[in-house]
């Protein structure tokens, strides 16, 4: 929204309240995130590792770990998923209340990584949407920061208000099976789609 | 690392009567083999007789598809054994000679075997004579494949079939609640 | 209550994570009525992906069932199609808690069926890594099961050591975690100067923090009263279940492949093993609390020797099996040629060889089996979670819920090595 006529459109479209109303949701949204850590491997110690008293997520108000799902809206899936515990995972995910995130911490959730094998799920994102995807193996707990502050960039952009207004729920749909649709197609994910999975938030 | 010499004194002694011939072995370790009929028999009188707490592991080797027949048997059983008493180790090998390989269990001599067993019938299909609740340990019960067999490829069959059957029934349950 | 409200599940329901017990008719609901429970595979107190199917009555779990495989990855399968070379990096991910112990003990493996020897310092250098890993994985099963008995304090203490020993780690290898620098025949690179005097100086202090620990813990009513007399096993049994390691010990048997079959030249180190007398879990508690002592004591010397060594080669000179140097790589022909081979096509002997190594949860052993080809006939790991989960039914069964808990931490199992 570089130039005024962009704002004055939004003010239009949106009326001021809502957009102030969307400001102050998400401000509070992206400020508390309820992680609920799903560690499954490695990786999973390394959020231990960030939670500890060197990387301290309390710094981003992400602090509270709930091992309820149904009192988190952050699903880390950090480690690799199988196929066996991937009905687990999409309860885990079905049992969050909306609006829920997914950050998807190292290789192994994001692409199967180095387990190329009969039991591994080729990417979390082929039984769940995803949001944020974070490399590494483990990736270090900077890393895991930097991507919950991408995220918290990205719930700043979401229109929760208007959303409620207008119904538009169904925009949030994931797109089934997206993932391998991606890997299959090499293609960029559709713009609309807000809860599609991006590495980079910046552009939008 | 293991004396071969006193431990082969020491389990000779023990496994009197007993029908095995004695492999040679890269890592120093004393290396028996046995016939998968006489198997049982030679476990559980190193059990008994020689002083092997502890079982290391149960595990089977698959030599590969084309070996089928009685003189080219394709499964080979390994158990290895340790003692802490003495400080030595033994490791016993044993052809299963057919495509559903069946072994002797012994679980009921080293209950530390019980899972290695059932891992053995996961990736192999070995079935353990004599082990109760012989079930799969690693892979989803209603899993149709032996992955470490050779014939099975290493990114699997249709990896997400259990899954996809769950997953349709999951939105099932959901469309008909909705 | 009505009498419908308490109708509870009868012992044969087939359970499915996130669903609850559907009621089924019971006779007599209120006496003997067992509930089919459900613990994890997502749990904070199970740490990891293990679940355990448990039958309760009121407090008591009359059975329980583990059920794992919740991340089995199929490591064995995949050396078969790796090759000898590059399953290094999945050795790193068996127990995630100690990378390089995994890395020596695959190593050694591969070198018993090579008859390959190890440098003087690559094994000095190795001892030190074990060590530090073996201190690393005994400090999370301590944070961690202490915080599950509600020691929140206890989890930010030792994780704050460990942070400091990622950052010595780190400076060594490049990585916090999963660092494979552990090679055939040696390590990857030498130990510089400096970073060795960080290694003493970490080793200085730490043996007062353990005190400190301890000070906290051990003299700790609450703790002693949930950890003593809980899961115990006598040494017979815990020898027939295949316990090994701190579990082991715990229950009186002083058994330590480091001194019974000593490797890495562990012989010539001076330490103690730590034995507990009732096999409970205060006993394992206080078997691994002397580790970690006795830990830094063999680091410690073996920063002594590291001293006399300086600039020796680390890693072998036998053109088989090692790559040859970079330098050499990048200016001649043949070496890069070489290179190419021992990456793409490197083979062993045909046979098969054990290797066994004293690993924080028990023996941790690589039975390995060549066909003379360059990948592996067969790859077995022989996991000491795996028993270690394996007792779990024998240690628990009839106990209260929170005494399981307390089990679940002081047996020491690590998912990535259960499951593989």
């Amino acid at each position: 929204m570089g130039s005024l006529d962009a704002v004055h459109k939004t003010l239009a479209e949106e009326g001021f309240l809502a957009t102030r109303l969307d400001t102050f949701v998400n401000w509070g949204r992206k400020n508390s995130l309820w992680p609920m850590p799903l560690g499954l491997s490695c990786c999973g110690i390394e959020m231990m590792a960030m939670v500890g008293p060197r990387y301290d997520i309390a710094r981003f108000g992400a602090e509270a770990l709930r091992f309820s799902p149904r009192q988190a809206d952050l699903l880390i899936v950090a480690g690799t998923l199988t196929w066996k515990m991937a009905e687990v995972a999409r309860t885990i995910y079905d049992q969050m209340p909306d609006p829920k995130w997914v950050i998807s911490m190292g290789v192994c959730a994001s692409t199967g990584g180095m387990y190329d094998t009969y039991s591994v799920v080729q990417g979390v994102d082929m039984i769940l949407p995803v949001d944020i995807y974070v490399p590494g193996c483990p990736p270090r707990p900077d890393a895991v920061i930097d991507g919950m502050l991408k995220l918290q960039k990205r719930i700043e952009l979401e229109r929760p208000v208007k959303n409620l207004m207008e119904d538009r729920s169904a925009d949030n749909e994931w797109i089934e099976g997206h993932g391998e649709m991606i890997r299959q197609e090499n293609q960029a994910v559709p713009q609309h789609d807000p809860s599609a999975g991006v590495a980079s938030d910046e552009s939008r | 690392m293991n004396d071969q010499s006193s431990t082969t004194e020491r389990v000779s002694c023990g496994l009197t009567g007993q029908k095995y011939e004695t492999l040679e072995s890269r890592d120093g370790m004393l290396t028996l083999r046995v016939e998968i009929t006489e198997a049982r028999a030679l476990l559980l009188a190193l059990h008994k007789e020689c002083a092997f707490e502890i079982n290391t592991l149960v595990t089977a080797v698959d030599h590969g598809i084309e070996r089928e027949d009685e003189d080219k048997p394709r499964f080979d059983m390994i158990w290895q054994f340790q003692s802490v008493s003495h400080a030595d180790r033994i490791r016993i090998h044993s052809w299963a000679k057919s495509q559903e390989p069946v072994a002797p269990s012994i679980a009921d001599l080293w209950s530390g075997a019980t899972y290695g067993e059932r891992e053995c019938f996961d990736m192999f299909g070995v079935i353990f004579e004599g082990h109760e609740g012989l079930k799969r340990l690693l892979m989803p019960e209603a899993y149709d494949h032996f992955p470490l067999r050779k014939d099975f490829p290493h990114q699997g069959i249709e990896p997400d079939r259990l899954y996809k059957a769950w997953d349709r029934e999951r939105r099932q349950e959901e469309g008909g609640e909705a | 209550m009505s009498p419908e409200d308490s109708k509870l599940a009868a012992d044969t329901i087939e359970y499915r994570p996130g669903q609850m017990a559907e009621p089924a008719d019971h006779d007599d609901p209120l006496h003997g009525a067992q509930v089919e429970l459900n613990i994890g595979p997502s749990h904070p107190a199970t740490h990891g992906v293990l679940r355990l199917k448990v039958l309760a009555d009121g407090e008591v779990l009359t059975r329980i069932e583990p059920v794992i495989g919740y991340l089995h990855r199929g490591k064995e399968k995949a050396c078969e199609s790796l090759g000898w070379r590059k399953f290094f990096v999945h050795t790193d991910r068996l127990d995630y808690l100690q990378p390089m112990l995994n890395n020596v003990g695959y190593a050694m493996a591969l070198e018993k069926l090579a008859h390959l020897e190890v440098p003087e310092r690559a094994q000095v250098i190795r001892v030190l890594m074990m060590e530090t890993n073996r201190i690393m994985s005994h400090l999370i099963a301590l944070g961690v099961s202490a915080m599950d008995l509600g020691a929140i304090s206890m989890f930010f203490f030792t994780f704050d050591q460990r942070e400091k020993i990622y950052d010595l780690i780190d400076a060594y290898t490049g990585h916090r975690m999963n660092n494979t620098y552990i090679r055939m025949g040696g390590v990857y690179a030498d130990l510089e100067e400096e970073l060795e005097r960080h290694f003493s100086a970490f080793f200085d202090n730490f043996i007062e923090q353990v005190d400190e620990w301890e000070s906290l813990l051990t003299g700790n009513r609450i703790w002693y009263e949930r950890n003593r007399g809980i899961g115990a096993i006598t040494a017979e049994q815990a020898l027939s279940w295949g316990l090994t390691g701190p579990n082991l010990r715990g229950s009186g048997v002083a058994y330590d492949l480091r001194k019974s079959e000593p490797y890495c030249g562990y012989e010539d180190y001076d330490f103690e093993i730590p034995i507990g007398e009732r096999g409970d879990a205060f006993d394992r508690y206080l078997v691994r609390i002397e580790e970690l002592r006795q830990s830094a004591r063999i680091c410690t010397q073996a920063l002594e020797r590291l001293k006399s060594s300086r600039g020796a080669n680390v890693i072998a000179d036998d053109r088989r099996y090692v790559l040859p140097r970079l330098s050499d790589v990048t200016s001649s022909m043949e070496e890069l040629i070489h290179q190419f081979k021992i990456v793409t096509d490197m083979s062993l002997p045909r046979g098969e060889a054990y290797m066994g190594v004293e690993s924080s949860k028990g023996e941790l052993g690589f039975y390995i089996a060549s066909d003379g080809t360059a990948a592996p006939l067969r790859c077995h790991l022989r996991s000491p979670s795996l028993m270690n989960v394996q007792v779990i039914p024998f240690l628990a069964e009839g106990k209260l819920l929170s005494d399981v808990v307390a089990v679940l931490g002081s047996v020491d199992f690590v998912m990535g090595e259960v499951d593989r």
